[in-house]
């Protein structure tokens, strides 16, 4: 084997995918052409190199749940646009008169099959619709019972902030009393204060003015 | 043991529309690892995932068995990036300022802060130079090298003869020998051009 017939197996023995003969072959020349050695060594060398890219894992995960359901529904919608537009191209109409559901498929009358099939329909509708009202009605009454909780648990909400808005008061009032009395307080003892300055003002004065009379009499 | 899927894609065309769950099980992931690997970093990467598994959806009913399951999903996919790339045209569709990190590999847990910075580096080197490529080099290799394909599906998948597939493969593991040495990556010796 020369080292053009290598290079064109190679990617064979690269990956793992040469026939046992042919593989023998290769590796034969490949131990003894030192130039086709480094060749396949460096090829191994960048496949490991290669595996370093990875795809990120969110991808994987953000994508996965959709990847099921999604020609599921294509195909749903496909399947109602069919029936839809069957309907509408046989002439077929939908009314809604003195409280219940008329159906009607085609523009004239059909073979007896079609009418006891639609007659069959039409009453399973009528039990759907029946079925529908008494599940509205049940609702209204789940509606009024939640209705009552709620206004209950408003009631009892506006008792409990009453409560702590009288109890809030209370304890302000105190407050207020108690400083109120200290202030009291803290006014007489100056009003004291005063007072003693006051009549030891007045003494001295009067002592004063005994020595201004002595200095006179004795002239 | 697991059914093939060649026995699931019977078992579809016989009515089991629940064959069809199990088949996007096993390829969806697949599936997007190959549209990631051939269009880049995009939102498109999901959309494009899921026009692939509808359209196998509606050809599966018709589907000749001709070639295998894998090949034929792939050759859809591909198929779907072409289509988006060609409408694409004009803009960079790899953006190489995009181009993420690889992702949390098994590995990575106790590895220094220095290593993981390494391995992501590389990683989107790796990915800049396989973008890089002409797109039917980037088809072989990614399914060559990522996908695991061997070269009958992948000459199946690209309806293309199998030395045509290892032509590609060569001179594409080439290109990406040299982009890798010029960014100053370890480990990728300079070699002989190739010669075909």
């Amino acid at each position: 084997m020369d080292c053009d017939a290598f290079r064109d197996e190679m990617m064979d023995l690269l990956y793992g995918e040469a026939p046992p003969a042919v593989a023998q072959r290769l590796e034969a020349h490949e131990a003894a052409c030192p130039g086709c050695r480094e060749e396949l060594a460096s090829y191994r060398r960048l496949r490991r190199g290669l595996a370093a890219w990875r795809v990120p894992a969110e991808l994987e995960a953000r994508a996965r749940p959709r990847a099921v359901a999604r020609p599921y529904l294509a195909a749903a919608a496909a399947l109602l646009l069919l029936v839809g537009g069957g309907l509408v191209l046989r002439g077929s109409e939908v009314r809604y008169e003195a409280g219940r559901f008329a159906f009607r498929l085609g523009r004239g009358s059909g073979p007896a099959e079609v009418q006891t099939e639609l007659a069959a329909q039409e009453a399973r509708h009528r039990q759907e619709m029946q079925g529908l009202r008494l599940s509205l009605a049940s609702s209204r009454r789940g509606d009024d019972q939640l209705l009552r909780t709620v206004q209950e648990m408003i009631a009892q909400s506006e008792a409990r902030q009453a409560g702590l808005f009288t109890a809030g008061l209370e304890r302000l009032e105190e407050r207020t009393e108690a400083r109120r009395q200290y202030d009291l307080a803290q006014v007489g003892v100056g009003l004291s204060y005063l007072d003693g300055k006051a009549g030891l003002q007045a003494a001295r004065t009067t002592e004063l003015m005994g020595h201004v009379l002595q200095a006179s009499q004795k002239r | 043991m697991a059914p093939s899927d060649e026995e699931l894609v019977e078992q579809f065309q016989q009515g089991d529309s629940s064959a069809f769950d199990a088949l996007v099980r096993r390829w969806d992931r697949k599936v997007q690892g190959a549209i990631y690997r051939l269009v880049g970093p995009s939102e498109d990467v999901r959309d494009l995932s899921q026009e692939t598994l509808l359209k196998a959806y509606r050809g599966l009913r018709t589907f000749k068995k001709e070639a295998r399951f894998s090949s034929w999903l792939y050759q859809i996919a591909l198929n779907v990036c072409r289509d988006r790339m060609r409408r694409g045209r004009g803009r960079s569709y790899v953006s190489f300022d995009e181009l993420t990190d690889g992702g949390e590999s098994p590995g990575e847990a106790g590895r220094s802060a220095l290593e993981l910075i390494e391995s992501r580096d590389l990683s989107r080197q790796v990915a800049a130079a396989v973008a890089a490529l002409p797109m039917e080099q980037r088809e072989v290799i990614v399914l060559k090298e990522y996908q695991g394909l061997t070269f009958v599906e992948i000459a199946e998948a690209l309806d293309v003869p199998l030395s045509t597939v290892k032509t590609r493969l060569y001179r594409g593991l080439g290109q990406l020998r040299q982009q890798l040495i010029r960014q100053g990556i370890r480990g990728s010796a300079p070699v002989p051009a190739p010669t075909s």
